[in-house]
């Protein structure tokens, strides 16, 4: 059982016991020793993004405005055959106006707000919508905040997810997602940030490549502008 | 004596101090320091004293224990430091030292044949020779260099770790040999001998008929 | 039926176990059987040849990968140097969080917190995400054993790991822990908990996890994690997995606890830059892992999700010992793997053949160096000290060199045995000596010669035997090459 100041002070003993200097720093033989293959500068941030995406199996999409994104997912949930549809309780999905169109077509639309057991929405959901606060052109990543409104579960527990993402939110590099972070210090920093790259999987079948694994296997991303 | 060989043809004037005995890598990777490091001190008595240009090494593994490890396993000690540091530098192994310090890549050697070169692991990682050998096994006439797979792995040797490991080992050993027996080669070349020795051993114990050649052998005309 | 071993033979195997075959022996006998099992070599072959090729094209594709990898070394270096402080700091801002901190000296302490925690809660499911810290430190089962009166059931829920666990077996790699496993017997794992005989085929074995794990998720009353680094200026865990079980288990379960060994600490959270982008191009091949999630205390105001209780343990178990010595680079590694796939020795004897926790390179490194003990003694000793790993690992850590280190630990400890002192002492005395060293070449010589067979030295008994029972050995030239230079070549 350690109490906190006892534990520091034998941490700090110890570093003090003598520096050691290390024998080699990092500085020869770092394989792959190939011609490195630039990974070209993204030009093109949302085709980049798109790219990447279905590399990994998962499926990207331009479209010009909020109601086009809204056909989109409206198609969506039909092919699906999906019944209940879980969403963020935000502005910008307020304004895509899925609501509507989905409950006309006897499809019921579960709101993040005061749910009593969001277990068992989640757990039901065969769709789960959201936006996202960034997205990373490079790897095809969607950057997730958790806060109100926001449910972690909804990008996590339906099989089904899309994400409704703004074209100007979409950054460069990983380092540049980072820093967005990073800026504003432990205050401005929420709960929890997800960086969220593809269908979720595994390989640990003999390393066979199963898709869907505990989150969701069908990820769909509709960048709009 | 192909490396003499080699050298003398190339206009070097070959030194060999007699009191030479070994370079202590042995005792090293076995943890025994101290008593490495008195192999060591012997090996720098004998070679500090001749004011010799270079120091020419025909292993890889030799090569890098005089130049990288003296100065590690002295360490703590100022005088054996400042020796082994001294030292470091003047020691090279064969083909940097031809490649590099003569400005040679082509000896005008001749040899028939499908030839796979294996670096040893201290030359591939701590020398970083990697180009040298290749560059004057392609000039030699006659001989194809063939790429084969899992070249970066290790073959198993690594002194005592042979006999303290002997099944592991073997089974590195074979893993390098299944390789070669891919590629095709019916010649197998390196910088180091005691590579040589343990791959050849389990090659002739399998029934191989593969040539094993050091480097100056091919290089030597000396094919055989 | 008693067998007599002959009193002559009987020597012969008491003078093996104290010579040059010791202190490898339990390595030893493990490595024999899998080197034997052709299965288990093609198992690994494939599974080390697809993520090593993953690594580098990821890693070509990357410019600045050297650089990070300096960084990286530093960083971690910085961080050691003031360990204390930025574990002060991380607490401080856990709490400001209105997370709870504690501090484990050992595992025993670690399992005491989780144990009155469930106790606490009355929790009766536990889920858990992949951490070593808490393989290292056999919280299941001691968890069962002590709080067996809790009725714990405590769920691994990363694929591997669950299926590892059904089966009563241990990961044997770091990032795929069944790779040792085939088709064939996770499908007979897996039907037996199912309670129907599934199809041996990845969808369906993969959905019947998923359906299952997805009912524990959703039961879990605690959620336990590890931590692949944690951000002392901000208090943030980043936890990293590509099936989502990590974020799911922070999310879902009312409390999370992780359990961080307290050298996965890095200083700014702007750091993470650096570990992020090397971890999964290093580990698994890709640019980034699926989840790379960073969660910073309880959820936050207006959240209905995310864990009402956080708690972080964190646990020395043996590192504090190490910071400032000439092992303390040991701490600087991030679990990526990525030396036991280049290890050559790894490779052909899979991850149990180490008997520990960790295996491979870093394995051999840490488990001495950690937990100690009998099975450690022999761990420094399976590697050629071909450097692979070294190479491979995306910090840099020379891990070849600290394996001499500990080799070199054990004969100052006098633990290498009576045999080889002798050995090397005589070694040291006939390399000194000119003298000394031509006799004994001489003498070397002679002995061969009844030895010798067609050229070649045949099976022998002895240390030697373990060369010349697998391989041939070349005879010593007739005259050495001092004589022929006296000669005059």
């Amino acid at each position: 059982m350690a109490d906190r100041a006892e534990f520091l002070q034998k941490v700090r003993h110890r570093t003090q016991r003598g520096r050691y200097k290390p024998t080699h720093a990092p500085d020869v033989a770092w394989t792959p020793k190939d011609e490195p293959q630039y990974s070209p500068s993204v030009e093109d941030p949302p085709a980049r993004f798109i790219e990447e995406l279905e590399a990994l199996g998962g499926h990207g999409v331009r479209v010009g405005n909020l109601e086009e994104a809204r056909d989109h997912i409206v198609s969506l949930v039909r092919e699906r055959d999906a019944k209940l549809l879980l969403r963020w309780d935000v502005e910008e999905l307020e304004e895509l106006g899925v609501d509507g169109p989905l409950e006309e077509a006897h499809v019921e639309v579960a709101v993040w707000r005061g749910l009593e057991d969001f277990r068992e929405v989640a757990g039901r959901a065969d769709i789960g919508l959201s936006t996202a606060a960034w997205a990373i052109a490079e790897t095809g990543t969607l950057v997730l905040e958790g806060g109100p409104g926001m449910g972690r579960s909804v990008t996590l527990l339906p099989p089904t997810y899309v994400a409704v993402v703004l074209v100007e939110k979409i950054l460069r590099t990983v380092p540049e997602a980072i820093e967005k972070y990073a800026q504003g210090g432990a205050d401005g920093l929420p709960a929890n940030v997800c960086f969220h790259t593809g269908p979720s999987r595994s390989g640990d079948i003999e390393m066979s490549l199963f898709v869907g694994m505990h989150g969701p296997g069908d990820v769909h991303v509709i960048l709009v502008g | 004596m192909s490396v003499v060989r080699v050298l003398r043809r190339l206009g070097v004037e070959v030194v060999y101090p007699r009191g030479q005995t070994c370079c202590g890598q042995p005792a090293f990777n076995s943890g025994f320091f101290d008593e490495a490091r008195g192999v060591a001190r012997h090996f720098m008595d004998v070679f500090e004293g001749g004011n010799y240009d270079h120091i020419v090494s025909p292993s890889g593994s030799c090569t890098t224990m005089v130049s990288h490890y003296y100065p590690f396993i002295f360490d703590e000690n100022p005088d054996g430091r400042a020796r082994s540091e001294d030292l470091a530098p003047r020691v090279r192994e064969f083909s940097d030292f031809v490649v590099n310090v003569l400005g040679v890549n082509d000896l005008g050697a001749r040899l028939g044949g499908k030839a796979v070169f294996h670096t040893g692991c201290h030359q591939r990682r701590e020398l970083g020779v990697l180009e040298e050998p290749r560059e004057l096994l392609r000039n030699v006439e006659g001989l194809d260099l063939l790429d084969w797979r899992n070249e970066e792995l290790c073959c198993g040797f690594g002194g005592t770790f042979s006999v303290k490991m002997p099944d592991v080992s073997v089974a590195m050993a074979d893993e390098k040999i299944k390789a070669l027996d891919e590629s095709g080669a019916d010649t197998l070349v390196s910088c180091d001998s005691s590579c040589l020795m343990h791959l050849k051993g389990r090659l002739d114990r399998t029934g191989h008929q593969t040539r094993v050649l050091h480097l100056a052998q091919v290089l030597d005309g000396n094919g055989g | 039926m008693e067998t007599e071993k002959p009193a002559r033979r009987r020597d012969t195997d008491d003078r093996r176990r104290e010579g040059i075959a010791s202190p490898v022996e339990g390595f030893n006998a493990r490595a024999k059987n899998a080197v034997a099992d052709a299965q288990l070599h093609d198992s690994i072959e494939l599974f080390t040849n697809k993520s090593v090729a993953g690594r580098n094209a990821v890693l070509n594709a990357l410019p600045e990968a050297p650089e990070l990898r300096e960084l990286a070394y530093h960083i971690k270096q910085e961080t050691m140097a003031n360990l204390d402080r930025y574990l002060g700091q991380m607490a401080d801002a856990v709490e400001a969080r209105g997370g709870n901190v504690f501090f484990a000296e050992d595992g025993e302490d670690v399992v005491r917190y989780i144990g009155d925690l469930a106790r606490r809660r009355g929790a009766k499911v536990l889920a858990k995400s992949k951490s070593m810290a808490t393989e290292e430190i056999e919280l299941n089962r001691r968890l069962e054993e002590d709080y067996a009166d809790l009725d714990l059931e405590i769920v691994e829920t990363d694929l591997g790991e669950w299926i590892a666990q059904l089966a009563g077996d241990t990961p044997s790699h770091i990032v795929g822990p069944i790779l040792h496993m085939n088709r064939r017997r996770i499908t007979e794992v897996l039907s037996e908990t199912a309670g129907e005989k599934l199809p041996p085929d990845v969808e369906a074995l993969g959905s019947f996890a998923r359906e299952r794990l997805r009912e524990k998720f959703l039961a879990a009353d605690i959620g336990i994690t590890g931590a692949n680094f944690g951000v002392a200026e901000t208090g943030t865990i980043a936890t990293v997995t590509n099936e989502g079980n990590g974020r799911l288990v922070t999310s879902v379960p009312p409390v999370h606890v992780v359990v961080m060994g307290i050298e996965k600490l890095v200083p700014r959270f702007a750091d993470l830059s650096v570990f992020v982008r090397l971890l999964a191009r290093s580990g698994t091949g890709q640019k980034l892992t699926v989840y790379t999630n960073f969660v910073t205390g309880p959820r936050g105001p207006g959240e209905i999700d995310g864990a009402e209780e956080f708690h972080l343990i964190l646990m020395d178990n043996g590192r504090s010992e190490l910071l400032g010595t000439e092992f303390e680079e040991a701490l600087y590694c991030i679990r990526c793997g990525a030396c036991l796939n280049v290890c050559p020795v790894y490779r052909q004897t899979g991850g149990h053949a180490y008997g520990s926790t960790y295996s491979g390179p870093i394995g051999a490194v840490i488990t001495p160096l950690l937990k100690g003990g009998k099975e450690a003694k022999d761990l420094p000793h399976p590697s050629s000290l071909c450097g692979a790993c070294w190479e491979a690992c995306p910090v840099g850590i020379p891990l070849h060199d600290l394996l001499l280190k500990l080799r070199n630990r054990q004969v100052d400890e006098g633990l290498a045995g009576k045999a080889q002192e002798i050995a090397f002492k005589g070694f040291e005395k006939g390399m000194s000596s000119p003298t000394l060293y031509n006799i004994g070449s001489k003498a070397a010589r002679l002995a061969q010669k009844p030895a010798q067979k067609d050229g070649s030295i045949r099976p022998m008994p002895g240390p030697l035997g373990a060369w010349t029972n697998t391989r041939d050995l070349p005879p010593l030239a007739p005259k050495s090459f001092r004589e022929l230079w006296k000669e005059g070549i």
